[in-house]
């Protein structure tokens, strides 16, 4: 028994220091008595954080190493092949504004003002007050000829907060909105001196769930498509053979309002409504 | 259609075998003069036979089509003839003198050939004004262009005047045929409405119709406008006397009509004073011009409306280059043209141009300036809207780092290119849906509420509590009895029955108090036949009650019992007090 014990922590002292070192490995559990219930547990919770925090560490690894060969391409002057490295990255299926800033980068570079505006969108989608991403946004746009579609400013003063700060916001103020009242409810002495900051919390609640509700919106109706072609034309139906409306040029952004198989119906800044092909465009949510 | 003639040609040679011998073939023209735009009509007769097969004539310049077939019968002195006409209209290409050569046909087995014909087309000629004034001229076409010289670029009205006489019953089938307006943009010709008139024109009088002819010239130098040519069928009164219905029916002519030409001297604008922002409006017009919204910030659209409306060719009016506008991204402008006339020479012509200021320098839209040409006094004229104030704004915090570093060397130059990448990747996240699309970030919402309710709830529960006090001694009593039967197990385990009954008395006391509601150093063996509340009770009720209540007073003088018959009791109370809980008032 006590050969069994020492043996099990010379065990632990191992994976201890190999955990120091960087590595990650299922913590070991000397089986010194039967398997119960709640060591079954802490055995499969153990070797699920550690499968987790290896798979991410090393697929973080990976991806670093894959964003500084897509910024030497950029460095080097090969967007178009820098463009297709950042897209790479993104298709795993992660990403992170810096990333869809570099991508928006390399595509503009590239002379694809479409791809660059729908990277630097995607990249608003998760860092709307990065002043850098704006501005850059903000050039391609005013490369992009013809007229394109322009964002009210309703959209622009919510698109200040991401979709999720807004809910996280909303959320925050609505659980501080029900702590108060239960307390209140708890110590009915203190209900008094808890009034103004009920009052504050409810109010906070209505309006930031009010501004979640039209981010909402905006994000889940109000999609655009950014036209990736060099120019294209929109239809009167979602067909080839339908007669053309009126033409886009790319860059050009154009208010989503139906979709029907490979087609989107798009409506411009002059209210001309037409069909474009989806391999034209990019569809992408609102702000 | 040969086919049909054939077989009537056939059918009539059936019908009349006798009539062989006498067979003839005559062509023949109803007219031998025209001119160009009219048509006559040629005449093929077969008499006393059936033709094997029309012959269809054929000259160049001439479009001769078949019209209809007719057929006559006749009986002289006891004889009878047959006659077979076909007719066939002949429409002159051009001017010039055409001849329709011998025609040969089969009819009745004879060979037979016609005399060749002579056709002249004369070129339609604008009558004189002696033949004008006289009154010989059922109709007759006018064209008057009001000026002798005009600017190129200049629009332009031309009257065209159809004058018909008066004893002209009606007419139809008008056609311009020719309008040669080298060295002009036409429009659509079409009559002015209201306008018709009866006028005297030498000896007779005519109905003058007026149409109009939208020019806008587009050379310079002499131009001929006409002559214009025209066909037209009017209806005279007939002059067969013998008619009876000639009054009602009066009497069909086709007319050629022509005009003069005019010549006309196409002046170039003038290239002295010419503004430099002419872009080659012609006409008399008006500008206003409106731009909004004024507070926007960098890169924000902002709308200039611009509306030329007057008279001229406003089809050719293009929004001239605004040299002001350098700190300006411009747009391509849309255009609508509004006219309030028929040939679209008078309206307004808007131009919607969307433009954004390129930075917060800019505090207004410069002024807007409009030149154009007036024919009427020969000169340029330039118009001017005044400056448009602006409030600008800087885009946010978006400040370019290019724009801030070179706001020591030149702060009005827009950025010129992107900022750079990041070098950073920063924190990489799955790309996954928004949170309030998550069903567990919605659930966990409700857990707040959940706490406030189980809060609302106890504070309910805790008030109701507070403001009963029987409610509170029936709590207070279970707790009592709860912590007393385990003492009662206990005192029996230990074989203590001295304080086992003591304490079985006191929780008999508290449980029978607070059932009945007094207090509990008030209840004695008596109350048991002397409460109303256990009087109702079962008789097996109220004899446990006795008999606990006498165990516990044996119990001081008894000797001590064992712990099997303390448990037994115990057993019993826990049995009586359930029962005590059911008795209801």
């Amino acid at each position: 028994m006590m050969a069994n014990l020492m043996a099990g922590g010379e065990q632990r002292r191992r994976a201890a220091a190999l955990q120091d070192a960087g590595a990650f490995v299922v913590a070991p559990f000397v089986r010194e008595a039967s398997w119960t219930a709640p060591a079954l547990w802490r055995f499969c919770l153990a070797l699920g954080l550690s499968l987790f925090v290896f798979t991410q560490t090393g697929f973080a690894a990976d991806a670093s190493a894959d964003f500084a060969a897509a910024n030497k391409l950029y460095a080097e002057g090969k967007f178009a092949e820098a463009a297709t490295a950042y897209e790479k990255i993104i298709a795993t299926g992660t990403q992170s504004p810096a990333l869809l800033f570099n991508a928006g980068n390399a595509e503009c570079k590239a002379g694809h003002l479409g791809q660059a505006i729908a990277a630097y969108r995607q990249a608003e989608l998760l860092a709307p007050r990065d002043a850098e991403l704006r501005a850059n946004l903000a050039f391609v746009r005013n490369q992009v000829q013809g007229a394109t579609l322009r964002e009210s400013r309703w959209q622009n003063w919510v698109g200040s907060l991401t979709l999720n700060e807004g809910a996280l916001l909303t959320a925050a103020f609505f659980w501080a909105m029900f702590a108060l009242l239960a307390a209140r409810q708890i110590r009915p002495a203190l209900a008094p001196k808890l009034q103004s900051a009920t009052r504050l919390a409810v109010v906070l609640t209505i309006l930031s769930g009010a501004v979640l509700a039209l981010q909402a919106a905006n994000h889940f109706d109000s999609s655009v498509a950014v036209v990736t072609s060099a120019e294209t034309t929109a239809r009167s139906g979602p067909f080839d053979e339908a007669q053309s409306v009126f033409s886009a040029r790319d860059g050009a952004e154009l208010k989503v309002l139906d979709r029907h198989d490979d087609w989107v119906q798009v409506a411009n800044n002059a209210g001309k409504i037409g069909w474009l092909s989806r391999k034209q465009v990019a569809v992408l949510p609102g702000a | 259609m040969r086919l049909t003639l054939k077989t009537l040609a056939m059918l009539l040679a059936a019908l009349l075998p006798g009539a062989a011998w006498a067979a003839s073939f005559t062509a023949s023209l109803d007219r031998d003069a025209l001119t160009l735009g009219e048509s006559a009509t040629l005449s093929l007769a077969f008499e006393g036979g059936s033709p094997g097969r029309v012959p269809a004539p054929s000259v160049p310049g001439l479009q001769i089509a078949q019209a209809g077939t007719s057929q006559n019968m006749s009986w002289i002195n006891g004889a009878m003839s047959a006659t077979v006409t076909v007719s066939f209209s002949v429409t002159p290409q051009r001017a010039g003198e055409f001849t329709i050569p011998a025609l040969t046909a089969d009819v009745g087995g004879q060979q037979l050939s016609t005399a060749p014909l002579k056709l002249i087309v004369s070129r339609a000629s604008a009558p004189s004004a002696a033949a004008v004034n006289s009154g010989s001229e059922v109709a007759f076409l006018k064209l008057n262009f009001p000026k002798q010289k005009v600017y190129a670029g200049e629009a332009i009205v031309a009257r065209l005047e159809l004058y018909l006489r008066d004893d002209v019953q009606n007419f139809g089938n008008f056609q311009i045929t020719s309008s040669p307006t080298d060295g002009f943009s036409a429009g659509k010709t079409a009559e002015l409405q209201n306008q018709r008139r009866r006028v005297q024109v030498g000896n007779r009088v005519y109905t003058e119709i007026p149409l109009a002819v939208p020019l806008t010239a587009v050379k310079t130098g002499a131009l001929a406008l006409g002559p214009f040519t025209a066909s037209a069928v009017v209806v005279l009164p007939s002059q067969n006397q013998n008619d009876p219905f000639a009054a009602f029916r009066g009497e069909q002519k086709q007319v050629t009509l022509a005009t003069e030409t005019l010549n006309i001297e196409s002046l170039p604008l003038p290239e002295q004073n010419r503004p430099a922002n002419f872009t080659g409006a012609v006409g008399q017009f008006d500008f206003a011009a409106s731009a909004g919204p004024t507070a926007v910030t960098v890169g924000d659209p902002i709308t200039v409306r611009v509306q030329v409306s007057g008279r001229g060719a406003l089809d050719a009016i293009t929004l001239p280059v605004q040299d002001a506008w350098q700190n300006f991204k411009t747009y391509p402008p849309t255009t609508k043209l509004e006219t309030t006339d028929q040939f679209g020479f008078q309206g307004t012509k808007t131009f919607e141009q969307i433009i954004s200021p390129l930075n917060n320098d800019v505090h207004e839209l410069p002024a807007l300036t409009f030149s154009f040409f007036n024919p009427e006094d020969a000169r340029y004229h330039t118009l001017t809207q005044p400056a448009v104030p602006l409030t600008v704004k800087a885009a946010g915090a978006t400040v370019l780092p290019q724009m801030a570093a070179s706001k020591t060397t030149n702060e009005e130059k827009p950025a010129q290119d992107i900022l750079p990448i990041k070098e950073n990747l920063g924190t990489l996240a799955p790309a996954t849906e928004p949170l309030v699309t998550r069903p567990l970030f919605l659930v966990t919402q409700t857990v707040p509420v959940l706490a406030f309710l189980a809060a609302f709830v106890w504070r309910k529960r805790a008030d109701n509590l507070a403001n009963n006090p029987r409610l509170r001694r029936q709590r207070a009593v279970a707790a009592l009895l709860a912590s007393g039967k385990d003492d009662l197990k206990k005192y029996a385990a230990e074989n203590k029955p001295d304080e086992f009954f003591a304490t079985l008395f006191r929780l008999l006391q508290e449980q029978l108090g607070e059932r009945l509601n007094c207090p509990a150093s008030a209840i004695t063996e008596d109350v048991v036949d002397g409460h109303a509340l256990l009087r109702n009770a079962p008789a097996t009720l109220r004899t446990a009650l006795h008999e606990q209540f006498q165990l516990c007073n044996q119990a001081r003088y008894a000797p001590v019992r064992g712990s099997s018959e303390l448990d037994s009791v115990a057993a019993q109370f826990e049995k009586l007090i359930s029962q005590l809980r059911e008795v209801r008032a």
